[in-house]
């Protein structure tokens, strides 16, 4: 008995050494790896990204075949971060874990470049790569203060107007030009509470264009300032048409958990989606008959929001290299081909955009049109925490416990003592 | 003689030490190094991504809460949350023990029924339950076939933290519930004959006897409770979807803490001085809740 105890006390002991050995073991040995490019030797680098759906990650993995023929000694190493993508990277790149080259929206680029913890491109950049194909919005994104490059986008989407053409047909009203035309047919399409002319998505993501459309700004100086009169006056139509019309409605009143899903059960007959949610419609409702049309006028001015993502890469990458070649192909003319080829996101190259012809795709036109006249989306270092509280208090307008005025005000005060306190 | 019978002790000591030295090692490692680093942090300005840095600020991480509205919403909400949470859950699981050691027909049945809610994790359970809170979902429709009003649940900033109170009570009642079992199995039943032989009825035999009975393990449900409660973070994370909407109505400490820490960048700090309030006020609460209950033990 005695010494069955003492062989187990013995063995967990063993067990939890050599576990902790274990633990140190895999540090060096991967420290060693990343020393060691030497010529020939195989390198592997880490490329972070989220999941997206099935067609897509084809589309991916395609292009990183493409990418490992092209330079047999790199491998690429591919992780999906399925959930809370931001927090994920954060996390890791603070415990010196992060991959070498990751995903990063334009929203969360201007606060992760000023902390430094991403590689300035520029020095890599040769004349072949081309850098003045791209849609230049799109690549000022990614620019620190200090006017280097910390990004190139991979691609991008813009916001279209998409309407049900069987329920335009039968209240007999045409595709609105100007936001009151919208309002206006939105009342005719909608019945009830089964059907709502209008979906709106109540985040600031997606009204941040509506919200300076009247001249205001939403942001000034890196602090907010979303209360002035003008945002209040653009943003009040909105709310309006929810509580006064009734004829919008956001996804989760009707039980659907975004603007597509509700377009696509038929409980909105409009929508304002990226080109995301045309291959969603089409696969998940095939039935439905829909088209896509330039955002109405506001003011007379066409306007949209464009969001767009980047390959960036870590300061702290031990084969940059390596990381650069990744970054270089993936973004460039031949590997945004392969990677945009399916429309699922547009090209950032103009040359890639004009050579796959969808400007003259009838669902995906009025999308690439929107390219031009875009706000892209992102501001400065505080965006997050504007848009937080921005998003918290507008949908209490919207709902209409209390005017969108008063609301506005107060999330304005929140948002900027917290930046101030920052 | 004496220095033979130290060197021994030493060795003894030495040799004690050195089986301890494992779980020493992760306990320090794990979890008393976490808290001081964590309290450290409370102090500093910290940026930890990029180019490292730790700023001595003093109590301003501390002062700084006196000005955030939305640390009062996220106080607020948690206190109403275990202020209606904590009895109810306390409540239900003596309720559902004393009718299952009652002796009623099929009760290993409904022992195993009640249990089950205990079993499912609580990410899972509240995507079960956001599926069935859904303006179409099953609890609408229950409402609507019973002729009651139905509620967005999940939209609206008025009954969103209330979802996810009924939704918690209902998961965590059963695992309290077993203890209560437990502690009932342990009441003698000489005290019941006595009480019978007395006249008591049954509602006076539980209201006399086994609630008093039941003190010590009350105290401890309760206690166990608060803590859970206060940490609330997954249901109204996943609810929200990290956001803590509509409207801040899900906006808990803990979330707060998550947002300050990973959302934010360069505001560790504040989050971690955050952590430290709450678990300060975590530590009054409880000691709080064992004075009274003393007090109240005059048995």
């Amino acid at each position: 008995m005695g010494k069955t105890k003492w062989m187990a006390a013995l063995g967990i002991t063993t067990m939890l050494f050599g576990s902790l050995l274990a633990g140190c073991g895999g540090g060096e040995k991967s420290e060693k790896a990343n020393g060691g490019s030497k010529q020939g030797e195989k390198v592997e680098v880490t490329l972070a990204g989220w999941g997206g759906n099935p067609t897509e990650q084809k589309l991916l993995k395609q292009t990183l075949d493409d990418f490992e023929k092209k330079y047999p000694n790199i491998k690429v190493k591919y992780e999906v971060i399925a959930d809370q993508y931001m927090d994920v990277i954060k996390t890791r790149l603070a415990g010196g874990q992060g991959p070498d080259v990751f995903y990063l929206d334009a929203f969360e680029a201007p606060a992760l470049i000023e902390t430094g913890a991403l590689e300035p491109l520029d020095k890599y950049v040769t004349d072949d790569f081309d850098i003045n194909d791209f849609e230049k919005p799109m690549l000022d994104a990614f620019k620190g203060k200090d006017g280097k490059i910390y990004g190139f986008p991979k691609d991008y989407s813009t916001l279209a107007l998409f309407y049900n053409k069987k329920m335009f047909e039968e209240a007999g009203v045409e595709v609105p030009k100007t936001w009151d035309e919208l309002r206006e047919v939105a009342k005719k399409l909608t019945k009830g509470k089964q059907v709502y002319g209008f979906g709106v998505a109540p985040e600031l993501a997606r009204l941040y264009y509506i919200a300076e459309s009247k001249g205001g700004k939403v942001v000034t100086d890196n602090k907010a300032s979303f209360a002035d009169p003008k945002v209040v006056e653009a943003l009040q139509p909105i709310v309006d048409m929810h509580l006064k019309d009734k004829s919008a409605a956001q996804p989760n009143e009707v039980g659907a958990t975004w603007g597509g899903e509700m377009f696509g059960q038929g409980k909105a007959a409009m929508v304002i989606e990226g080109n995301w949610a045309i291959p969603f419609l089409q696969e998940t409702f095939p039935n439905l008959e829909f088209g896509t049309a330039e955002i109405p006028t506001i003011n007379g001015k066409k306007t949209t929001m464009a969001y767009t993502v980047a390959y960036v890469m870590n300061k702290d990458s031990k084969k940059k290299e390596a990381a650069w070649k990744l970054i270089e192909y993936l973004t460039g003319k031949e590997g945004m081909k392969t990677w945009t080829s399916k429309g699922y996101a547009l090209p950032t190259r103009k040359s890639v955009a004009a050579e796959l012809g969808f400007d003259k795709d009838p669902l995906r036109a009025p999308l690439v049109a929107g390219a031009s006249y875009a706000t892209v989306w992102q501001n400065g270092t505080n965006l997050p925490i504007i848009t937080n509280n921005f998003n918290n208090q507008f949908v209490s307008a919207f709902l209409g416990e209390r005017p969108l005025a008063e609301a506005l005000k107060e999330a304005q005060k929140t948002a900027n003592s917290e930046i101030e306190s920052k | 003689m004496k220095r033979m019978s130290t060197k021994r002790m030493w060795r003894e000591a030495g040799a004690s030490y050195l089986f301890l030295s494992p779980t020493l090692f992760v306990l320090l490692l794990f979890i008393i190094g976490p808290i001081l680093f964590a309290i450290f942090l409370a102090f500093h300005k910290v940026q930890l991504l990029g180019t490292t840095s730790f700023e001595f600020v003093g109590l301003d991480n501390f002062k700084r809460m006196a000005d955030d509205t939305r640390a009062k919403i996220a106080l607020w909400n948690t206190l109403k949350y275990v202020v209606i949470v904590v009895p109810c859950q306390t409540i239900l699981a003596l309720v559902l023990a004393a009718t299952l050691n009652a002796g009623l027909k099929g009760q290993k049945f409904f022992r195993i029924v009640y249990f089950l809610p205990t079993l499912t994790s609580s990410a899972v359970l509240t995507l079960i339950f956001m599926w069935m809170y859904n303006q179409n979902g099953l609890i609408n429709h229950v409402l609507k076939a019973v002729g009651l009003p139905t509620y967005n649940w999940i939209g609206d900033p008025d009954v969103a933290l209330n979802a996810i109170m009924i939704m918690n009570i209902w998961a965590t009642a059963p695992y309290f519930m077993v203890i209560y079992l437990a502690a009932l199995q342990d009441i003698p039943d000489s005290l019941y004959e006595a009480a019978e032989l007395d006249g008591a009825n049954a509602w006076q035999k539980f209201w006399h006897i086994t609630v008093p009975y039941l003190r010590p393990v009350t105290s401890f449900v309760v206690v166990m409770g608060l803590i859970g409660t206060f940490q609330l973070f997954d249901q109204s994370y996943i609810f929200s979807g990290g956001s803590g909407g509509p409207n801040n109505s899900t906006l808990t400490v803990v979330l707060l803490i998550y947002q300050y820490a990973f959302k934010t960048l360069g505001t560790m700090g504040y989050a971690a001085a955050l952590a430290f309030a709450l678990a300060i006020l975590i530590f009054i609460v409880t000691l709080l809740q064992r004075k009274l209950s003393k007090e109240e033990s005059l048995y």
